[in-house]
C-alpha cells in the first residue's frame, strides 16, 4: 500500500535526529582518575563521606565482579566494552553533595529549565506547575539538588540523595540496600554495586500516603562518563508512594554506560508505583553514540497485600537491557508491569519483567507494546514463575509487537514456569502492522496517513499510557512521536 | 416438594452475603416464579439449590422431599431430580453433546440403583426428545454448547430437562436472549413437562415469559430475601408498576 | 572446538563415547560417513551434554538428567506388534535393525538406511542442525539404521504407513529420510513402543521433505517404557503448496526429549502441529520447536495440550522465525495446560522472532486446572465429580485428535489417550 510505504521512507529518512535533548553544558567538573580499581573506589566513598561499612560493601562486590562475566544472552550486539576507558566519578566542581537551591550554580539550574524540569518550589507553589512534584536532581555522579525536603519531612516522608542517606539514615541504609538485589545479582548490578555515585532516596513510614509524586531526573553531560545510579525506595505498612525518573544525555559520537539498579521494598498493605520515562541518546542515524543502558530494577513484595507496580516508557538509548521485576513474597501481593517499547534507527531493546511469585493468592499483570521501526531491534523477554507454595497464583500477560517497516525486528521470548496446580497463568502475544484497514478507515475519514498512524500507535500504547501519571502521560505520549520521526505526531 | 428455611448464604471467596433468611415454600405440581430486580440473589438461590460450591450456606435449611440436601454433592442432588437450567449453559469443547447426554443419564440411572439405557433406547429417547424441540440431529453431534446461539443454548438445556425427566426444575433467567419463536419453543417445552409431581421454579426478570409458562405463585425477591409473594397478578402488578413500590412497602 | 579445560565426563557421556569406541569398525559408513562420526563423538566429548545455560536446553539439562545409559546388547530381541490401525503397512523396525520383508505399496521404494550409510550417501544428511543439536549429535555418531523412503510422484497412499518401531532394551538409532514427491497423499505413523520394562535408550531422527502440492499426515506416537529414554527428532521441509499435518502423543518414557525443527521453502506451503502430552509418574518431557518461515506466503498454527499428573514434569519450547521477506505470514501457536497435582510442574517458552512487517503472528499460553464452572455444570446434570474430571481431562484432549479426518485413527488414538487417562487419572 503506497501510504504505508511513503510513511515507512520517512521514517528512514528523517531517523534518529530529531533528539532535542543533545546539547552539551560546560560546566566545571572534578572528576576521579579514569579507569577501575580499588583506589578508584576508595576515591568514591572518601568524596562521599561514607562510613566505613560502605566501602567494605563497595570493595567486596568489586572483587566479585571481577570474578564475573558480561552476560551473553540478551538479543543486543555492541562492541565489548573497555571498563577501564571509563570515567567513573564526575561532579560539577565544588559540590559534594546537594544543597538548597539558591545554592545551586546559576548555569546548572538553566540546564534543568532547559530540559524542562521544574526545580523552584516557589514557581511550583506558584501554580506554575499543574501539581506538586518533588525533584531530586542527579547531575552526572551527584545529586545537585532536591526540592520540597522539608514539606516532605513534616509529612514524615524522607526524601533525599542515597549519598546523604548513607551518611544520616546509615541504619535504614543498612537494614535494606543490597537485600532486593544483592551485590552478587548480576554482572552490572556488582558493578554499580562498587561504583554507584547518586541516587534517591525514599522512605514512607507506616500508614503515611506520600502528599506528593517523587521524582528523580538523572542527567549524563560529561564525556566519557559513567553514570551509575542507585535508588531505594521503602514504604512500610499501609504506606503508598508514586515515584518517577527521567533522563537524558547530549548527542555525541562515543557510547557511554549507565548502570543503575534500583530496589523497592513494599511491606505489608504497601504500594509503590515506578514510573520512568527513558530517553536517553539513542545514537545517530547510522547507530553512532548513544547510551548503553543496562539496568537491575526489581521490586520486593515483602509485606502481605503489598503491591508494586512498574510502568515504563522506553525510548532511549542505543542498547537497553531492563527488567524491572517483581518478587511477590508476601501472601495476597500483587506486581504489575506496563512497557511502552519504542526502538527506532539502530536501537536494540531488549527488556521485559520477571514475576516470580512465592506467596499464596498473589497476582501479576503484565502488559508490554513493542513498537520497531528502522532498522532496529525489539525484543520482549519476560518470565513469570509459580512456587510450589505459591496457591491461587494468578498471571496474565499481554504482549503486543508492532512493525514499521521492514528492516527491523520484533521478538517475543517469554519463560512461564508454573509448579502448582493452582496456578492460573495466561499469555498472549501477537505481532502485526498497522492494518491497512484501520488505516484505510482513517484516511476515508479525511485523517491524513501521518495523523491516522500517529492515532493508532498511540491505540496500541494506549492501555500504557493511562498508568502513567497524569503530568508524565501527555509528555510520554509526544515523546513516542518524536521518537517515531515524523512519521506520527 | 421444596422447603427452604431461613437460609443464608455468601460467596465463599470474599464472604459477600447474597441470601440473607430466605423462606420459600414450592410444592409438587407447582410452577413458582421467583421475580427481582439486578443483584437480588436470584442466580445464586439457583446455585445454592443445584449445589455450587463457590456458596456458603452459613445459617438455614433447604428441605427436598423432607431430606435436609445441603450435604449432598451437586451431582447427587441432580440424580435425586433437581435440575437447573442456566441462565448460561457452559461450553465444554471436546464433549460431544451426545456423548454427554448418555453419561448424564446413566450415571443418574446408577446412583439411583436403575438399570443403564440401552445404546438404542437412548438414541430412540434423544430423537424423540430433540424433534419436540426441533434440534437438528447435526447439533447433537457438536461439542457441548459449543458455537451454539443463544436460542440453540437454551433449547439444548430444555432437552436435557426432558431426557433427565427431574423432579425439580430451576429455570435461570431462561427467557434471557431469545427471540419470541425461541421463547415458544422453549416455553412449549417446558409446559409439556408440568404435572402433578414435578415442580417448577422460574427465575426471571420480566413478566414476558410467564404470559407462556403461567405460574401459579409470585414470589419477589430483595436483598436475599422474599419481600413479597401472591398468586400471577402480582407478577403483572410488577410489570406495570416496576419494584419500586413493593420493595417501599416491605421497608 | 576451542582451547578450554576438558570437562570432567559425565557416567553417560563416557557411556556413549564408549559406546562409539567398543563399536568402532563395526558401525556401518564409508569413509565420509565414518569421519562425520568421529567429529561428532569428538564433539561430543569435548563439548559435552548439554546443560541448561544452553538457552535451547534451557529446561531439560540433558547434563544431569541422563545420569547412565544402558549397554547396547546386539542380541535384544523384540516381537513385532500389531499394526495402529487395521490394513496399514507396517514397516518394522526392532531394536534399531529394520526388517525388509514384506511388500511395500506401489509408488512406495523403500531402502535399508544402513545402505545409504555403507555407500556413503547418507554422509551429507547426518550433519547436526546447530551447536546445540545434541540429539543428532548422539544420533549421527551411533545410528546403525533405519530406513529410507521415496515416495513417487503422484501416489497417493490409501492406508497408512507404519514405521514401528519396538524396542526391548539397551540401545537403538535409528534414521529414517523421507522424501514425498509433488502432490502425493499419505498418512504416516511413527510409532515408538516397548516391549517390557527394562531401560533402553532411543534416539531417532526422522527427516521429512514434502515436495510441492503434497499433503502429508505423519503421526509420532510415543509409548516407551517407563524406564526409557527418548531422544526425538523431526526435520522437515515443505515445497511449494505442501501441507503437513504433524500430529504429536507422547504417553510414555523417562526422560523423553522431542524435537522438531522445519522451514517452508515455497509459497503456499502450510504447517499443522498438534501436540498431545500425557505426562504421569516421575518422568520428564520435553517438546521443542522451531519453525523457520523463509518465503512469503505460507501459513502455520500449532497447538499443544500438556496434561501432567504426579510429580512429572512438562516442557514446551515454541520458536517461530519470520524471515525478513517473509511477508503475509500468519503463524499462530499455542500451549494449554492442565496441571493436575501439586507437585506437577510445567515450563513453556513460546518465543517469536519476527523481521518481516506485513505478517499475522500470535501466540498464547495458559496454565490451569480443571475448569470449576465446567465441571458444576456436568455434576449439576448428575455426573460424579471423578467421572466429571475424567470426561474434562479428557475432552481437553480429545478435542485435537478429532480434527484428523481419519475415523479408524481417531478411534485408534482416542483409545491410547483414554487407556493412559484410566491408568493415571
Amino acid at each position: 500500500m503506497p501510504a504505508v510505504q511513503e510513511t515507512i521512507d520517512q521514517v528512514r529518512q528523517i531517523d534518529v535526529d530529531q533528539y532535542k535533548y543533545g546539547f552539551e553544558t560546560t560546566i566545571e567538573v572534578e572528576k576521579a582518575p579514569k579507569g577501575l580499581s580499588e583506589d578508584i573506589i576508595r576515591f568514591i566513598s572518601a568524596k562521599k563521606s561514607e562510613p566505613e561499612w560502605m566501602l567494605e560493601w563497595r570493595l567486596d562486590a568489586y572483587r566479585r565482579w571481577l570474578t564475573m562475566d558480561e552476560p551473553t544472552w540478551a538479543r543486543v550486539n555492541y562492541p565489548k566494552i573497555d571498563f577501564n576507558d571509563i570515567y567513573y566519578y564526575a561532579a560539577p566542581k565544588g559540590t559534594t553533595g546537594p544543597k538548597s537551591l539558591d545554592e545551586v550554580d546559576p548555569e546548572l539550574l538553566k540546564v534543568y529549565e532547559k530540559l524542562g524540569i521544574p526545580l523552584k518550589e516557589q514557581e511550583m507553589l506558584a501554580g506554575v506547575q499543574k501539581s506538586k512534584i518533588a525533584v531530586d536532581a542527579v547531575f552526572d555522579s551527584v545529586s545537585v539538588v532536591t526540592t520540597f525536603k522539608e514539606e516532605l519531612k513534616k509529612a514524615g516522608v524522607i526524601f533525599m540523595s542515597i549519598s546523604e542517606a548513607i551518611r544520616e539514615h546509615p541504619d535504614l541504609v543498612k537494614k535494606y540496600l543490597g537485600t532486593v538485589v544483592p551485590t552478587t545479582d548480576n554482572y552490572y548490578a556488582t558493578l554499580n554495586s562498587a561504583v554507584f555515585t547518586d541516587g534517591s532516596f525514599v522512605f514512607v513510614p507506616k500508614g503515611v500516603r506520600c502528599p506528593m509524586e517523587l521524582s528523580t531526573y538523572f542527567r549524563i553531560n560529561e564525556k566519557n562518563t559513567g553514570q551509575f545510579e542507585r535508588t531505594l525506595i521503602i514504604a512500610e505498612d499501609n504506606a503508598y508512594v508514586s515515584y518517577l525518573e527521567g533522563c537524558t544525555a547530549p548527542q555525541r559520537d562515543e557510547n557511554q554506560l549507565h548502570a543503575a539498579v534500583v530496589e523497592l521494598i513494599a511491606l505489608d498493605e504497601a504500594e509503590i508505583k515506578y514510573s520512568t520515562v527513558q530517553n536517553w541518546y539513542p545514537g545517530d542515524k547510522h547507530g553512532k553514540g548513544g547510551i548503553y543502558n543496562f539496568v537491575t530494577k526489581r521490586g520486593d513484595c515483602r509485606g502481605k497485600n503489598s503491591k508494586i507496580s512498574w510502568t515504563q516508557v522506553e525510548t532511549g538509548s542505543a542498547i537497553t537491557w531492563k527488567y524491572p521485576s517483581c518478587i511477590l513474597r508476601g501472601d495476597g501481593s500483587r506486581g504489575e508491569f506496563y512497557s511502552i517499547a519504542v526502538s527506532n534507527g539502530h536501537q536494540q531493546i531488549d527488556s521485559g519483567t520477571k514475576m516470580i511469585h512465592l506467596g499464596k493468592n498473589t497476582s501479576s499483570r503484565i502488559v508490554s507494546k513493542g513498537i520497531a521501526a528502522g532498522v532496529s531491534e525489539n525484543t520482549y523477554r519476560g518470565q513469570v514463575s509459580a512456587h510450589r507454595k505459591a496457591e491461587n497464583a494468578r498471571n496474565f500477560t499481554q504482549c503486543d509487537s508492532l512493525l514499521i517497516g521492514d528492516k527491523c525486528g520484533a521478538h517475543t521470548v517469554p519463560y512461564i514456569e508454573a509448579k502448582n496446580s493452582t496456578a492460573q497463568f495466561e499469555h498472549e502475544a501477537t505481532t502485526s502492522k498497522i492494518s491497512e484497514d484501520q488505516l484505510f478507515y482513517c484516511l476515508q475519514r479525511g485523517i491524513p496517513t501521518e495523523a491516522a498512524i500517529a492515532l493508532i500507535v498511540n491505540g496500541f500504547v494506549k492501555e500504557v499510557i493511562q498508568e502513567l501519571p497524569m503530568e508524565f502521560a501527555v509528555e510520554a505520549q509526544k515523546l513516542i512521536g518524536i521518537s517515531l520521526e515524523g512519521s506520527v505526531g | 416438594m421444596l422447603e427452604i428455611k431461613n437460609l443464608h448464604a455468601r460467596i465463599a471467596e470474599d464472604g459477600t452475603e447474597i441470601i440473607r433468611g430466605l423462606n420459600l415454600t414450592v410444592k409438587a405440581g407447582e410452577v413458582a416464579a421467583i421475580m427481582g430486580p439486578n443483584g437480588s440473589g436470584k442466580s445464586t438461590l439457583s446455585y445454592i439449590l443445584s449445589g455450587r460450591e463457590d456458596y456458603e450456606v452459613t445459617e438455614g435449611e433447604i428441605l427436598y422431599n423432607g431430606e435436609n440436601i445441603l450435604e449432598l454433592e451437586a451431582s447427587e442432588r441432580a440424580a435425586k431430580g433437581i435440575f437447573l437450567a442456566f441462565q448460561y449453559p457452559v461450553e465444554i469443547p471436546g464433549v460431544a453433546t451426545m456423548q454427554f447426554l448418555k453419561v448424564a443419564m446413566n450415571e443418574q440411572r446408577k446412583y439411583r440403583g436403575e438399570d443403564e439405557l440401552t445404546t438404542p433406547e437412548f438414541m430412540r429417547r434423544v430423537k424423540e426428545a430433540a424433534a419436540e424441540l426441533k434440534i437438528a440431529p447435526e447439533m447433537l453431534r457438536r461439542p457441548l454448547n459449543v458455537g451454539f446461539s443463544g436460542g440453540e443454548k437454551k433449547r439444548a438445556e430444555i432437552l436435557q430437562m426432558a431426557l433427565l425427566e427431574p423432579k425439580l426444575c430451576v429455570l435461570d433467567e431462561t427467557d434471557s436472549g431469545l427471540d419470541i419463536d425461541a421463547l415458544k419453543i422453549v416455553a412449549d417445552g417446558v409446559n409439556a413437562l408440568r404435572s402433578p409431581d414435578r415442580a417448577v421454579i422460574v427465575i426471571t426478570h420480566y413478566q414476558r415469559l410467564l404470559d407462556y409458562i403461567v405460574p401459579d405463585t409470585v414470589h419477589v425477591l430483595y436483598k436475599g430475601q422474599v419481600i413479597k409473594s401472591g398468586d400471577k397478578t402480582l407478577a403483572h402488578e410488577l410489570e406495570a408498576n416496576g419494584y419500586a413500590d413493593i420493595i417501599e412497602a416491605a421497608a | 572446538m576451542n582451547m578450554q579445560q576438558a570437562i570432567k565426563m559425565t557416567a553417560a557421556e563416557t557411556a556413549l563415547v564408549d559406546a562409539y569406541t567398543a563399536q568402532i569398525g563395526d558401525l556401518p559408513g564409508d569413509g565420509s560417513v565414518l569421519s562425520v562420526r568421529d567429529t561428532l563423538v569428538h564433539e561430543l566429548k569435548t563439548a559435552g551434554l548439554p546443560t541448561r545455560r544452553v538457552e535451547s536446553w534451557h529446561y531439560t539439562d540433558l547434563r544431569t538428567l541422563l545420569r547412565a545409559v544402558p549397554t547396547a546388547d546386539p542380541t535384544a530381541f523384540a516381537d513385532r506388534v500389531e499394526a495402529l490401525v487395521a490394513g496399514a503397512t507396517v514397516l518394522s523396525v526392532r531394536n534399531g535393525h529394520a526388517d525388509l520383508k514384506g511388500n511395500a505399496p506401489e509408488g512406495v521404494t523403500i531402502r535399508s538406511y544402513t545402505d545409504s550409510l555403507l555407500d556413503g550417501s547418507a554422509a551429507a544428511g547426518l550433519a547436526v542442525l546447530g551447536t546445540d543439536d545434541a540429539i543428532g549429535r548422539i544420533n549421527g555418531g551411533l545410528v546403525r539404521g533405519g530406513l529410507e523412503l521415496v515416495i513417487a510422484d503422484g501416489t497417493e497412499l490409501e492406508d497408512p504407513l507404519e514405521i514401528q518401531l519396538v524396542q526391548s532394551l539397551g540401545q537403538a538409532h535409528t534414521r529414517f529420510p523421507v522424501s514425498f514427491g509433488a502432490n502425493t497423499k499419505a498418512t504416516v505413523i511413527e510409532r515408538h513402543l516397548s516391549t517390557n520394562a527394562a531401560e533402553s535408550l532411543i534416539s531417532s531422527v526422522s527427516d521429512i521433505t514434502v515436495g510441492e502440492g503434497a499433503e502429508i499426515t505423519w503421526i509420532v506416537l510415543q509409548q516407551q517404557g517407563a524406564a526409557d529414554t527418548h531422544l526425538g527428532q523431526i526435520r522437515f521441509d515443505l515445497a511449494k503448496d505442501a501441507k503437513l499435518h504433524l500430529f504429536l502423543i507422547n504417553a510414555g518414557g523417562k526422560l523423553v526429549r522431542q524435537e522438531i525443527h522445519g522451514k517452508t521453502s515455497g509459497e503456499g506451503a502450510d504447517f499443522k502441529l498438534r501436540g498431545i502430552n500425557l505426562l504421569g509418574g516421575e518422568s520428564h518431557t520435553d517438546v521443542t520447536f522451531t519453525l523457520g518461515h523463509n518465503v512469503p506466503h505460507t501459513t502455520s498454527t500449532e497447538i499443544i495440550r500438556n496434561v501432567v499428573f504426579d510429580r512429572a514434569k512438562g516442557v514446551f519450547q515454541g520458536k517461530i522465525l519470520v524471515a525478513k521477506d517473509a511477508q503475509k505470514t500468519d503463524a499462530k501457536m499455542a500451549c494449554n495446560t492442565l496441571l493436575l497435582s501439586d507437585d506437577a510442574d510445567l515450563s513453556a517458552k513460546p518465543e517469536l522472532e519476527i523481521f518481516a512487517d506485513d505478517v499475522q503472528c500470535g501466540h498464547g499460553a495458559t496454565v490451569a486446572d480443571i475448569d470449576h464452572t465446567q465441571l458444576f455444570y456436568l455434576m449439576a446434570r448428575g455426573i460424579p465429580e471423578n467421572k466429571a474430571r475424567a470426561m474434562l481431562v479428557n475432552a481437553f484432549v480429545a478435542e485435537i485428535v478429532e480434527e484428523l479426518d481419519d475415523e479408524p485413527l481417531v478411534e485408534a488414538l482416542e483409545s491410547v489417550i483414554s487407556a493412559w487417562l484410566e491408568k493415571h487419572a
